[in-house]
């Protein structure tokens, strides 16, 4: 029944989130179509790109057309190279995806085990380093961390490339320039929930038992913590995608996020819009994804 | 400790930024002979691309981006108290709608909607506030909503609803004060998260225009001559940290020192 109830309340967020997309274009101050194309374009070209934006229109009709091309996956096309919209996403949607996912993955990979250090050290100073660590510098934004990894690693020691995406190894930096901050409220996540089973009765038992203790934590104690390491990655997809944009406008990535600030320099804005909307639209499916998995995961809570 | 290595910081940057302005140091001064010059006598940071003293643009970005901050974080903490207090305290249909508004504006991860608006709108400061504001309520209005709702049924307000007091007086006078240490700390967090954002921006060429200093511009300028000139791009990281770290250990205090729970 819950379940029902989430997938319908994603509804009225997406149509607001079509909606608040779709008005974006009318944001820009004065006559867009000017803006887009120059001061110095032809009467006829400003004609053409009105007429193809359907501007001339009232703004309700406006909006039907912009949900009835949407609901037949189409999103345009740029104004400059004419290219349809749906095109330049396919090609850079994946590359961003490809860079998350291995952002995600670093950041479990290294936030984790982190946790469980600092967890089995606690009070030592081996923990007081590690929170340290992960409660001040998890707000590194990625346009200053970006470029501290790229100077160690690609400039001064020379293990890594700098940019682009021609190597294998291209994606370690921008991946974790991007998984650094998940890392650090996962290190913080698990040590507190490791810390808070591990004097649980269950856990004595375990030990009791004469389980060792690699499977005491890794088996008994980490179980519990999984579940709001969960929902942390699911929350945290967000400022992930978000991230993309200066991650790989740095590391000259060409996923979407790049293909947002291009469109931004080139005042492409139906290409903009669609860029928008792609994001905030995974963001949505995502979180909803990350309910359903929480209540997958943890029996106690298709009940609540 | 934290507490007064916080403070030490805050204090050097806004003693710093105020004796710039007083010498009246605004680091547009082109110098072409010294181009990306390291560290030096005469350029304590060194200079930029354009032979500009380094210092200089650091202190007048960081006087930019705290006012930035600054204003931003007041408009949004003035929109979203005020449509959190009138969700919260009237409910209903009005609760439902506004609440259904501030989702679909969480429904934008991060600063990508802050980005969508700064692009159409288009560069400058102005326009940057305005971006900025736009997607920087949404938070305030939640919390304060959640507040509201219980503060609303506590005794001290139904004792001056029956006694006759107005919706308006109730929400001024016997619920808001009870938010203030809340406030004061979401909004000291808010204003390193807003020079964050603000940077971003800039970064992305999206925020203040040259030749104003900013220091998201000119990070994305010492990335571009990083090979060169590494010092640029690192004093000016270093610069942004310091006072970000120094405003959030700021808030990490007045959070302990106002006892106030956050989530």
């Amino acid at each position: 029944m819950h379940l029902f109830k989430r997938l319908f309340s994603v509804i009225p967020v997406v149509f607001g989130v079509l909606l608040l997309t779709f008005l974006l274009i009318h944001l820009v101050p004065g006559d867009p179509v000017e803006v887009m194309l120059g001061e110095s374009a032809s009467t006829s070209d400003s004609e053409t790109l009105r007429e193809e934006l359907g501007l001339n229109q009232p703004l309700v009709v406006q909006f039907g057309h912009y949900l009835n091309k949407l609901a037949h996956g189409d999103l345009g096309q740029s104004i400059h190279t004419k290219t349809p919209i749906t095109e330049l996403i396919k090609a850079r949607y994946p590359a961003t995806v490809q860079l998350a996912v291995v952002a995600l993955c670093l950041g479990v990979l290294i936030g984790v085990p982190m946790g469980i250090y600092a967890a089995l050290h606690a009070g030592h100073w081996q923990d007081f380093v590690i929170t340290l660590i992960s409660v001040r510098l998890s707000a590194m934004p990625a346009f200053w961390l970006g470029p501290l990894l790229m100077l160690l690693f690609a400039v001064w020691l020379g293990w890594l490339p700098v940019s682009g995406m021609d190597h294998h190894a291209s994606i370690i930096l921008p991946a974790l320039t991007l998984g650094f901050g998940l890392s650090a409220i996962l290190t913080r996540m698990t040590r507190t929930s490791l810390l808070e089973v591990l004097n649980d009765d269950y856990i004595r038992t375990a030990r009791a038992k004469g389980l060792s203790e690699r499977t005491v934590i890794l088996r008994h104690a980490l179980r519990a913590a999984l579940l709001p390491i969960i929902t942390i990655v699911g929350l945290q997809m967000g400022s992930l995608l978000a991230g993309t944009v200066i991650t790989e406008t740095i590391f000259s990535w060409d996923g979407i996020g790049r293909l947002l600030v291009e469109s931004i320099e080139k005042r492409d804005y139906p290409v903009t819009q669609a860029c928008v909307l792609i994001v905030a639209l995974s963001y949505v499916l995502i979180n909803l994804v990350t309910d359903i998995v929480y209540q997958v995961a943890d029996p106690r809570m298709r009940h609540a | 400790m934290a507490r007064t290595f916080a403070l030490t910081i805050l204090i050097f940057w806004l003693g710093a930024v105020l004796l710039a302005r007083l010498l009246d140091i605004h680091g547009n001064a082109i110098d072409l002979q010294h181009i990306l010059a390291s560290p030096s006598l005469r350029y304590w940071f060194g200079s930029d691309d354009l032979g500009r003293d380094i210092l200089a643009r650091v202190l007048r970005g960081a006087e930019i981006s705290i006012m930035v901050a600054i204003v931003v974080t007041i408009i949004n903490m003035l929109i979203g108290v005020t449509i959190g207090l009138l969700a919260g305290f009237f409910g209903g249909k009005l609760d439902r709608l506004l609440m259904q508004i501030t989702d679909v504006f969480l429904a934008f991860p991060g600063i990508l909607l802050a980005i969508a608006f700064a692009a159409v709108l288009g560069p400058g400061m102005l326009n940057l506030v305005f971006a900025l504001c736009l997607t920087g309520w949404v938070s305030y209005a939640r919390l304060t909503r959640g507040q509201t709702l219980s503060l609303r049924n506590r005794q001290h307000v139904q004792a001056a609803e029956s006694l006759g007091a107005t919706p308006y007086r109730l929400m001024s006078r016997h619920i808001l004060p009870l938010l203030t240490s809340l406030l004061m700390v979401e909004a000291t967090y808010s204003l390193a998260s807003i020079m964050i954002a603000e940077a971003s921006l800039s970064f992305l060429g999206l925020g203040i225009q040259a030749p104003n200093a900013s220091w998201g511009a000119m990070l994305r300028d010492g990335v571009r001559y990083m090979l060169v000139a590494p010092h640029y791009v690192l004093i000016v990281g270093l610069s942004l940290m310091s006072l970000i770290l120094a405003i959030n250990l700021g808030g990490d205090y007045l959070r302990d020192k106002l006892d106030v729970r956050t989530a």
